[in-house]
């Protein structure tokens, strides 16, 4: 097996991540698990996401040439995937199609289920509601008052409904 | 040289009465949050980072939580400035490289603060004494709200809060906590301690965050995942794991006494000798025997003392610090004197 990262040398070093039963594995060689700070000693700081990044930096498919740029801030995919940041908020929409792939590959979905803004569009608007009531639910079952609860439920149900309409 | 006024007085959170405060030191959350319209920071002219400060500023100026901070401008500051900053965990080290339109905005008792064009436009901060996670959301959430009324963030139902790096996307949260762990050090299980908690999916890291080692037996532990989550799912799980961690620390200290006390006492009280008698001490000598210090206190071997002194000692004796406190730069001999002088008083104090 050749490493995930140069591509070259024989695999040597394993590092395996469970999240939520989800699981992550990288194969490098020792070359370039000692460049990644995978030496010998855990620590220094090690994280597999920016670990993700930077080999995902490694495959951009040489057909993209420099890529599309975007709409807001002017700048191509392959200068973000050089840095690893991107441009601009509208990056995020130009780009979707080559965001999904590394976000899922950094965090493992690619679903916010957050906090929302409580201004912001109608829509948005919406999933404050379903937040906020959400929060307080929550904090209802927490403190056991199950009948205020069961209001909160409620409401959390035909907000979802109208929201399907 | 700024912030003498400062140097004088400690962090809130450094007072250590919080929960678990023996162990952990503090902990922290922070939010990453842009505005809609402006380029990311990296790659902002500057009319448009100076678009995005008066913005931020404006609305600082608007919060209650915020309306009596401290506004300064890190291109005003010098190099042993920007440490000092850094040191009371106020600015990152990207931060430290300084430039044009970047701003601090902190609270007299530094629990709240944050950043205007660093990574992300907005990096708002709170510090809590102690593992108490959880309330230090609560109040970082309150001050979000607050600031998003006035300030419309980049943000998308799918991918929830945009940020400039991707692995900041979705909550553009980090929660964290600060443990001091010698015990487990001592008793070599601080490796398996630092896999378990990346299998956990978290990070471990030094004392100033990304990027830096582990110092004086002090470790960081942090989120790593910010997308797909809720923020107090993320919270309680990086609270129950700093929960595990603590109760490991403590196991290790009650083996490491059990196992021969009188090497303990023999190297706390060696530590309390030399820190009280010392005339030169350099800042990587003073913290060992610091953490060494530390940890009799968990023990209870240093009857009198109060970890509050000691998580002073440790923010007060760095370079930056010292420098600060006496309004010039120092060669380094002369900050060792300095330190070895404030040290011997702090610690006559006690007793």
């Amino acid at each position: 097996m050749l490493c995930q990262v140069c591509k070259k040398r024989e695999v040597n070093v394993h590092f395996k991540e469970i999240i939520g039963g989800e699981v992550r594995e990288l194969h490098l060689c020792d070359v370039c698990a000692k460049e990644k700070g995978l030496g010998e000693s855990f620590f220094p700081s090690f994280s597999l996401p920016e670990l993700m990044l930077g080999l995902t930096k490694l495959e951009i498919p040489p057909s993209l040439g420099k890529g599309p740029q975007c709409s807001g801030c002017g700048i191509s995919y392959e200068e973000i995937i050089k840095k690893g940041k991107l441009g601009c908020s509208l990056c995020y929409q130009n780009f979707t199609e080559y965001l999904d792939p590394l976000l899922e590959k950094i965090h493992g979905k690619v679903y916010h289920s957050g906090k929302v803004p409580k201004k912001g569009k109608k829509e948005d608007r919406l999933d404050r509601k379903v937040y906020e009531l959400r929060k307080k639910l929550e904090e209802a079952v927490r403190k056991e008052e199950y009948e205020k609860a069961a209001e909160f439920r409620d409401e959390l149900r035909e907000l979802e409904k109208g929201g399907r309409k | 040289m700024k912030f003498q006024a400062m140097a004088n007085v400690t962090s809130r959170w450094l007072k250590g009465d919080g929960p678990e405060a023996g162990i952990v030191f503090s902990c922290r959350v922070r939010l990453a949050r842009n505005l809609e319209g402006f380029p990311f920071p990296l790659w902002a002219e500057e009319s448009k980072l100076k678009g995005v400060s008066e913005k931020i500023i404006d609305a600082i100026e608007k919060s209650k939580y915020l309306k009596n901070a401290h506004i300064i401008d890190v291109a005003e500051l010098s190099s042993t400035e920007r440490r000092f900053l850094l040191e009371r965990h106020l600015i990152s080290v990207e931060f430290t490289k300084g430039g044009r339109y970047r701003f601090l905005a902190t609270e007299k008792e530094e629990m709240l603060s944050l950043m205007i064009n660093e990574e992300d436009h907005l990096r708002l901060q709170t510090i809590f004494s102690g593992l108490q996670l959880m309330e230090t959301w609560r109040l970082i959430d309150r001050v979000d709200d607050e600031l998003e009324e006035m300030l419309d963030y980049a943000f998308l139902p799918r991918y929830g809060y945009l940020t400039a790096c991707p692995t900041n996307t979705g909550t553009g949260m980090r929660a964290s906590c600060m443990l001091h762990l010698p015990a487990l050090v001592a008793v070599r299980k601080i490796n398996d301690i630092l896999k378990g908690i990346s299998q956990l999916g978290l990070v471990a890291r030094g004392l100033y965050g990304e990027g830096t080692e582990a110092q004086g037996e002090f470790f960081q532990v942090s989120n790593q995942l910010t997308l797909g989550l809720k923020e107090e799912e993320i919270i309680d799980h990086v609270e129950k794991v700093t929960h595990q961690v603590v109760e490991q620390e403590k196991r290790a200290r009650e083996a490491l006494l059990k196992r021969n006390v009188i090497e303990i006492k023999n190297e706390v009280g060696r530590a309390y000798g030399i820190l009280t008698g010392a005339h030169l001490i350099s800042s990587q000598e003073a913290l060992d025997l610091l953490s060494k210090l530390r940890l009799g206190i968990g023990l209870e071997l240093l009857p009198g003392f109060n970890i509050q002194i000691l998580n002073e000692l440790f923010f007060l004796i760095t370079p930056a610090q010292l420098q600060i406190r006496e309004g010039r730069e120092l060669t380094p001999l002369s900050r060792d004197q300095l330190r070895a002088k404030l040290i011997r008083e702090k610690l006559s104090k006690v007793r």
